[in-house]
């Protein structure tokens, strides 16, 4: 335990000067800037909540005038995307009166004041898509948002559409109800956008996913969902990334072929065999994937992924760099290399083992969790 | 014993795919197996033509090579299964078969009139009602939308056998369903005052109602059929698109009529807009033979055993009777046997069994099961007959497929054995 603090120790000491105007030389001797790249005994220079430089290509004056923080043993790996999430205000984020909303904003329904932002950085996740909620076919555009050392904030306001051929956006009270309704739904949608007679937001959105410049993000879970989903992306000619993808091992072919990529639901211990083994299957064909649902279970999805057969790289990268592809924000965060966020976590031990002790989280260049303490006051520290 | 031992092994020998633990094998469909088979000293009921004694089926890459009697030569290399004597038909064909997805998914309740909808979006190849289907000999059923819409949506055929539903497809757009009587009204109600908290508030809430949504959707669609002759460029709604279809014959409607009423403002309502439909679980028929008769309407006889109203809590007040099916064919109504939506269904050959209790000649008793569906769906080039160069889609029976104990000894869909016990 004393041996684990004392890098906090040091941590903790040089936070005293002001964030904007320091740059930090976070050294340790493990750090993992994408899945299959380690890097031994090196450092990161963070600089205006960005990584400035990596290892050697760091120039010794940089390195004199930075505020170092030394991690010693520990092991610095990227910080989580969650792909798609509500932070549990689906209420705020699912236009109820009507099933059909592809031009709503979730950025306009963003609250930087969010409690469950705050516990974000410790389940070690640096960026979320912050999406309408998969209660509508059409909920939405998502927005990247990111917690912040006082309040979070919208980083990319325009991001994906969100649909869904799930059963939580078949409602009794309004249609579609049943799953051939919210299909015929969606279908006349992006025929509608296709034909290209009509004009209007709604049109415009579903259009920009036709022409490829918007991702379309589908929660479809069961066999039946899934090849909805994919027959749609098929006939129109888009790539989607289905959400949920529970019975996805059934409609493995389909999905190959179709170059759609994945989010997982959170796997749980008690977890059927076929839902624990599906992200190694989802590797083995080549589908990629991503680990979604609650914040607090994406690392634990992934460890029980490897614990049921999965490679470390692949569930590393399924909690980084594959989410972050799926968003197409690949080049600002989910790895670490010049000129992405400065977003990372600290942790005693490999990340997908359960008894690894998580040290720290960054958060663009901003410690926002560090174990033991309470972390406002780290935050509070920084500032 | 011994004997019957030896010929499931022997069954199962000639198949792609293992027996489980417990001897029987259901699942699905891998691929066609390459050899050709020959079943030979069988019993052969091919369906619309006279049965064989001991005849010989030969079936290869997925499809009926030849069938002939004794004198039949078997090809070289051949598989020979011996069926010692079992009776063998072609696999049957459900009509109207409640079941293949979820049931809330079946009924599309954002509307009452939706004709759009594509039951085949629904399907799940694991619902449970596909295996008891196999289980039962049927290898094609039709699958229409629920029935608490007033028009539900299209329906289509498929297998009963695969892991994908495109793949077990026989007819995509079969029919358009269209629901008469209690059941679409039900859960509807009028607008009392207070706050109107859901879609239920809405037309229709008598069994007039319904039929004013009918006359009022085939209303528009013709309207819609005029406008487009005079503008063609204006493409019409999905639904109305459906519509119209049926409105030029191209598509058959298949009305849900369970009582006398029913059944008559079925026919009435099909005279006034010109096309043609099929009845389906026309439970009061024989009250309505003779405008049946003169109407050439095909009527799908659900579940012709069951003494109970089909649909929910019996609402629709008609009198089922065994008779219905003598009625039927004495008076030259053409009908198809089926399980429908009847609780009280029994195994599709049972109803064809119990039809034959109540004085249908047992070749007309399997026709309605096979041929004659076949033919009304339009997949008689497909299946319903055993038939060279149709899809090898057969049952081997453990006795007459007509006799009370009868059971499927194994069941064929490609020439694929789906099933054997």
């Amino acid at each position: 335990m004393t041996r684990d603090r004392s890098p906090f120790a040091v941590a903790l000491l040089c936070c005293a000067a002001p964030l904007a105007a320091q740059d930090f030389l976070v050294r340790s001797s493990r750090i993992v800037v994408a899945p299959d790249t380690v890097l031994t005994d090196s450092a990161l220079l963070v600089r205006g909540g960005k990584i400035a430089y990596v290892g050697k290509d760091i120039p010794a004056e940089a390195r004199a005038a930075a505020k170092t923080v030394d991690y010693g043993d520990a092991t610095i790996a990227p910080g989580f995307v969650l792909a798609t999430s509500t932070l549990g205000r689906d209420d705020d984020l699912a236009e109820s009166a009507v099933a059909f909303t592809p031009d709503l904003r979730a950025a306009e329904a963003f609250d930087p004041w969010l409690e469950r932002l705050g516990t974000l950085a410790g389940c070690g996740v640096t960026s979320v898509g912050w999406s309408p909620s998969p209660r509508n076919i059409a909920g939405g555009i998502a927005a990247l948002v990111k917690p912040g050392a006082e309040r979070g904030k919208v980083v990319v306001p325009d991001l994906f559409v969100a649909l869904s051929l799930a059963g939580e956006a078949r409602n009794r009270e309004r249609a579609p109800t049943s799953l051939m309704g919210a299909k015929e739904m969606l279908h006349e949608a992006l025929q509608t956008a296709r034909v290209g007679v009509e004009i209007g937001p709604d049109v415009a959105v579903l259009r920009q996913v036709l022409e490829g410049s918007r991702r379309a993000l589908v929660h479809a879970d069961t066999f039946a969902e899934l090849n909805a989903a994919l027959e749609l992306a098929e006939k129109f000619g888009f790539t989607p990334v289905l959400v949920g993808a529970r019975e996805a091992e059934k409609a493995l072919p389909r999905l190959v072929q179709s170059g759609a990529g994945v989010v997982l639901d959170a796997l749980r211990p008690e977890n059927r065999l076929a839902a624990l083994g599906l992200p190694a299957r989802l590797a083995e064909a080549g589908v990629p994937f991503a680990f979604g649902g609650p914040p607090d279970r994406l690392r634990l999805s992934a460890a029980l992924a490897v614990r049921y057969g999965l490679d470390r790289k692949t569930a590393l990268a399924a909690l980084t760099r594959t989410p972050a592809t799926l968003l197409g924000q690949q080049a600002a965060v989910g790895a670490l290399r010049q000129g992405t966020a400065a977003d990372f976590v600290v942790f005693q031990g490999d990340l997908l083992d359960l008894d690894a002790a998580h040290v720290a989280t960054w958060i663009d260049g901003v410690r926002l969790f560090v174990a033991g303490a309470n972390q406002t006051t780290a935050a509070a520290g920084e500032r | 014993m011994l004997r019957s031992l030896s010929l499931l092994l022997l069954f199962c020998s000639t198949l792609p795919l293992s027996s489980p633990a417990r001897g029987q094998t259901d699942g699905a469909r891998t691929a066609a197996p390459a050899g050709v088979t020959a079943y030979t000293n069988a019993r052969l009921l091919p369906g619309g033509a006279p049965a064989i004694a001991a005849g010989t089926l030969i079936v290869g890459g997925g499809k009926i090579l030849a069938i002939g009697d004794a004198t039949l030569p078997v090809p070289e290399g051949a598989a020979v299964v011996d069926c010692a004597g079992r009776t063998i038909t072609p696999g049957l064909i459900d009509a109207s078969f409640a079941g293949g997805a979820n049931p809330d998914d079946l009924n599309e309740q954002g509307d009452e009139v939706t004709p759009a909808m594509r039951v085949l979006d629904s399907l799940d190849p694991e619902d449970p009602a596909f295996a008891r289907a196999r289980r039962a000999g049927v290898t094609a059923v039709h699958v229409m939308p629920g029935t608490r819409n007033v028009i539900g949506g299209l329906g289509c055929v498929v297998k009963t056998a695969g892991s994908d539903p495109a793949a077990m497809v026989l007819k995509e757009d079969a029919s358009l369903r269209i629901v008469l009587g209690a059941e679409p009204s039900m859960g509807n109600r009028a607008i009392r005052g207070g706050r109107v908290e859901s879609i239920y508030y809405r037309r229709p809430t008598t069994r007039m109602g319904v039929v004013w949504e009918v006359r009022r959707a085939f209303y528009d669609a013709k309207e819609a059929l005029q406008q487009t002759m005079g503008a063609p460029n204006q493409p019409p709604s999905p639904g109305t698109e459906v519509l119209t279809r049926v409105l030029q014959g191209k598509l058959t409607a298949v009305t849900t009529a369970r009582s006398e009423q029913d059944v008559r403002t079925a026919l009435r309502i099909a005279d006034e807009f010109g096309y043609q439909t099929v009845i389906d679980e026309a439970q009061d028929a024989w009250l309505v033979a003779d405008e049946l008769a003169a109407a050439k309407t095909t009527v799908l006889l659900g579940a012709p055993s069951a003494d109970e109203v089909a649909g929910t809590a019996g609402a629709d007040g008609a009198e089922p009777k065994s008779g219905t099916v003598r009625v039927l064919a004495q008076r030259g109504v053409p009908f198809v046997i089926t399980t429908g939506s009847n609780a009280a269904a029994l195994d599709l050959v049972r109803e064809a069994m119990f039809a034959v209790r109540n004085g249908l000649g047992p070749q007309q008793a399997l026709d309605a099961i096979t041929v004659e569906p076949a033919k009304l769906l339009g997949i008689d080039g497909r299946t319903g007959r055993l038939s060279p160069g149709l899809d090898a889609d057969f049952v081997v029976w453990s006795h007459d497929p007509l006799d009370p104990a009868a059971v499927a000894a194994s069941v064929h869909i490609d020439g694929i054995c789906v099933f054997s016990r």
